[in-house]
């Protein structure tokens, strides 16, 4: 008989207990149900498939849109003491994916991302593995990006199918019903849906409303300067996340970082490094900084542009306080702020001209040019003129609803928690003092005990060159 | 690129092409390109910065201009020379001027830099008995080689002798140098500085402080050219010949051969006017005894070409020749004069 769950992940990861929706997950999938878990940044879903690959024989496939962090996951799970695990995306270069391909079939676990994986040879080299599990990471991406980015997102459910539908977990840390219905519909399954809450309690929330770019400015250098570190300050822009850092730390002499797609890999590397070392107190950064970090104790995340959703909101600042311990959720909000994502949405959608001239002369576009990929897409998916306007448009509302109710959160007189959690069906109603400051209510860090007391060490000793290769090389044990 | 550092590679006395600079510093190979390289004395600066893009420099040549320390002058292509007030600010500025440049286009810099910085932080890791750590993030090539090196010279004296080799290396360099570069690597508990943290601790540019790092990568691979050196497996192979394969190939059909220039072309598939581009960039590439210029520039030709031509270098303009020396003598011999003249000036 095979041992239990909780023997397996004392056995394997060294863990005693679960963490809520873990143990739910994993049981389902032993009983062989297909399973969409929904359950908040931080539960530790990975750890799901990772324990069942770790129990049965055979290949855990995991679909992940996020290109540039496959390869950090890879690395993780290395770091874990999985040995047999690759990924393969449009970034592995055609050397890496001969290597890959010659050992296919002696991988664990393979990150594949969903275009890799819609090619035909492609699939079929995965056709012929033995499949234990089908993991699709972020699986609301079928619903919230297909449209927009990642069409291939659309094509899981005929590639399940073509794979004779394996047992597939679905992962997500946001989606409301109506998300995880089409999930579901887009898979063709039925799974049994794990929920945990979405909520984090220890996560005080706060919108500040300022009247324009430089009160914004300034606000933020207060709170950088008053509160407990270590803190991310996310921004929508590269360039700003780098000014902003050089400017934060002239202005508080903190150590303070810039993380954006921007940096070369090594640079990502030494800034995510120092940054989980205790080096450095901030990181301004762009979503680009996010997954891969498994740093528990990070009091604060600000917010200095208005996010797209709430769902987005939600796993940014979710990744403050994962100890459990008291954390901030700062939005900076200046009046107009709803333009810049606004251009960004418009910006990334090919206009109804634009679409109709396509269709009449496909071959004369630029695949070059995101909108004119996607279009390419639908048209080579014999998807109709009429069928794709309308997705368009479709898609068009929903992300304008999506930024409605990020303002309505911006703009929430009463209590935060409430309209962040009923956007996604688990409404709370208990509101207290301790729970949000909307707008108009002070933050008062000193009651939260996030208020900085001690000053902080100014720049660390420097070594001599010869001494700081010494200590890379010499150890005193 | 800062303007003070764009400003260390223009000059008073030449007009420069800001296209060449940038496209040397692209990485981008074509005969003109290197041919300028090597009269402006920067063909080190090929492939230093791939990702540059076109026109990156534009804005930085610009904001010299403005501040009078460059001037345009008028070509077909944007040049600049340097103003009185820039050559003097010039030769006031404490600039870094790396010991090793002369060889940086013998080396694959990016497989050198990702080899050893890897290698380091495994020897480092390895050292002090540490097996979970976030490896550095590199290709899969360089991932193997390093894995491949290092079981096959571990053994609990490696890391006193990569110790050992490296301080030797650095010790050779300006002290800077040596802990800009130190500093730069990841290993057990130190993730490592970027270059932009090493700029604002020591008060110089990005490139500046890049710059030194690669002097510093350089001169660790100089030194592990040596069959003793423990990293000399790993980082030998990054020493090339600084001309392509298919160069390589032209030059080895004409020297070891009678043939004509046009029947080496034939004979190897290629138009004749790449075999000509081929031994130009060897000309320029490779020292003056590696080209066979007796045959390729007969006596005669090169009193008849001399006799027409200004005697600075810089000023020779092919179109500025009579058309009936230009009906005798083509272009490739012109510059393989220009570059067998410019290579004589370096032996003086």
């Amino acid at each position: 008989m095979m041992e239990s769950l909780t023997a397996s992940l004392k056995r394997g990861f060294g863990h005693t207990t679960f963490r809520e929706g873990q143990q739910a997950a994993l049981t389902a999938l032993e009983q062989h149900q297909d399973t969409l878990a929904v359950l908040p940044t931080g539960a530790g879903k990975t750890l799901i498939y990772q324990l069942y690959g770790y129990r049965h024989a055979g290949c855990v496939l995991i679909v992940s849109p996020l290109l540039a962090l496959m390869t950090d996951q890879v690395n993780r799970m290395r770091v874990a003491g999985f040995r047999r695990v690759a990924a393969i995306t449009s970034l592995t270069s055609y050397a890496e994916r001969q290597v890959i391909l010659a050992h296919f079939a002696d991988y664990q676990f393979l990150f594949l991302s969903p275009e890799m994986l819609a090619q035909p040879t492609m699939l079929a080299q995965v056709q012929q593995l033995r499949l234990s599990l089908l993991v699709i990471d972020e699986a609301h991406c079928i619903v919230q990006w297909g449209p927009d980015f990642r069409p291939e997102y659309l094509l899981l459910g005929a590639i399940r199918e073509r794979l004779a539908r394996p047992l597939t977990l679905m992962l997500t840390a946001t989606a409301d019903s109506a998300t995880q219905h089409e999930i579901a519909k887009q898979l063709r399954t039925t799974p049994q849906i794990i929920t945990e809450s979405i909520d984090r309690p220890n996560i005080f929330l706060d919108v500040e409303a300022v009247a324009n770019d430089a009160e914004k400015r300034e606000r933020l250098l207060q709170l950088v300067s008053q509160l407990v570190f270590p803190g991310v300050v996310y921004f929508s822009s590269k360039q700003l996340a780098s000014d902003m850092a050089q400017w934060l730390q002239e202005q508080t002499g903190l150590p303070i970082a810039a993380y954006h797609a921007g940096l070369s890999s090594e640079d990502r590397f030494k800034i995510q490094q120092q940054f989980m070392a205790g080096e450095l107190a901030v990181i301004c950064a762009t979503s680009a900084f996010g997954m891969g970090i498994d740093k528990n104790d990070i009091r604060y995340v600000i917010h200095y542009h208005l996010p797209t959703d709430l769902g987005s909101y939600a796993q940014e600042m979710g990744r403050a306080g994962r100890d459990g311990q008291q954390s901030l959720a700062v939005l900076l909000s200046a009046p107009g702020d709803e333009r810049l994502p606004l251009t960004l949405m418009e910006a990334n959608r090919p206009d109804d001209t634009t679409i109709q001239r396509f269709y009449a002369h496909p071959q004369a576009f630029d695949s070059d040019d995101p909108g004119i990929a996607l279009l390419t897409f639908y048209y080579q998916h014999g998807i109709s003129l009429a069928a794709v306007q309308t997705l368009f448009t479709r898609r068009e509302q929903e992300r304008h609803h999506a930024l409605a109710q990020m303002l309505a959160y911006a703009r929430e007189p009463d209590c935060l928690r409430d309209r962040w959690l009923t956007a996604f069906g688990q409404a709370d109603s208990t509101h207290t003092a301790k729970c949000c400051a909307p707008a108009k209510v002070p933050l008062d860090l000193a009651a939260l005990g996030l208020k900085r007391t001690v000053q902080p060490a100014v720049n660390p000793v420097t070594l001599d060159w010869r001494a700081r290769l010494e200590t890379l090389f010499l150890s005193n044990n | 690129m800062t303007p003070q550092d764009l400003l260390q590679l223009l000059s008073q006395r030449q007009v420069r092409r800001l296209r060449v600079i940038e496209n040397l510093l692209r990485g981008r190979k074509t005969v003109s390109t290197l041919y300028w390289g090597q009269r402006y004395g920067l063909l080190y600066l090929l492939g230093l910065d791939k990702a540059l893009q076109r026109g990156a420099l534009d804005q930085v040549a610009q904001t010299l201009v403005t501040q009078r320390l460059a001037a345009w002058t008028q070509d077909e292509q944007p040049q600049l020379r340097l103003t009185p007030a820039g050559h003097t600010q010039q030769q006031a500025t404490t600039y870094y001027h790396p010991q090793t440049a002369l060889t940086w286009p013998r080396v694959d810099l990016k497989l050198v830099t990702q080899r050893l910085f890897l290698a380091v932080q495994v020897v480092s890791q390895y050292a002090h008995h540490n097996v979970q750590y976030y490896p550095l993030m590199t290709d899969l090539a360089t991932q193997q080689a390093v894995r491949q090196w290092f079981h096959q010279i571990k053994s609990t004296a490696l890391a006193q002798m990569v110790l050992t080799a490296l301080t030797h290396s650095l010790t050779q360099l300006p002290e800077l140098t040596a802990m800009v570069t130190t500093a730069g690597l990841s290993g057990y508990q130190q993730p490592g500085q970027t270059t932009a943290q090493l700029a604002r601790t020591y008060q110089e540019s990005a490139w500046e402080i890049y710059l030194r790092r690669v002097d510093g990568v350089i001169q660790i691979a100089t030194d592990a050219r040596k069959r003793d050196h423990p990293l000399h497996p790993l980082l030998a192979p990054a020493w090339q010949t600084p001309v392509t394969r298919s160069a390589q190939a032209t030059l080895a059909a004409v020297t070891t051969t009678s043939l004509s220039l046009d029947q080496v072309a034939q004979q190897r598939h290629i138009k004749p006017s790449t075999v000509r581009e081929h031994l130009l960039e060897a000309a320029i590439m490779l020292p003056v005894t590696a080209v066979p210029y007796d045959r390729l520039l007969p006596q005669t030709t090169r009193q008849d070409l001399l006799a027409a031509l200004p005697g600075a270098l810089d000023d020779w303009e092919y179109m500025a020749l009579t058309p009936e020396l230009q009906a005798r003598y083509d272009f490739f011999t012109f510059r393989l004069l220009a570059i067998w003249c410019g290579k004589q000036g370096e032996m003086a």
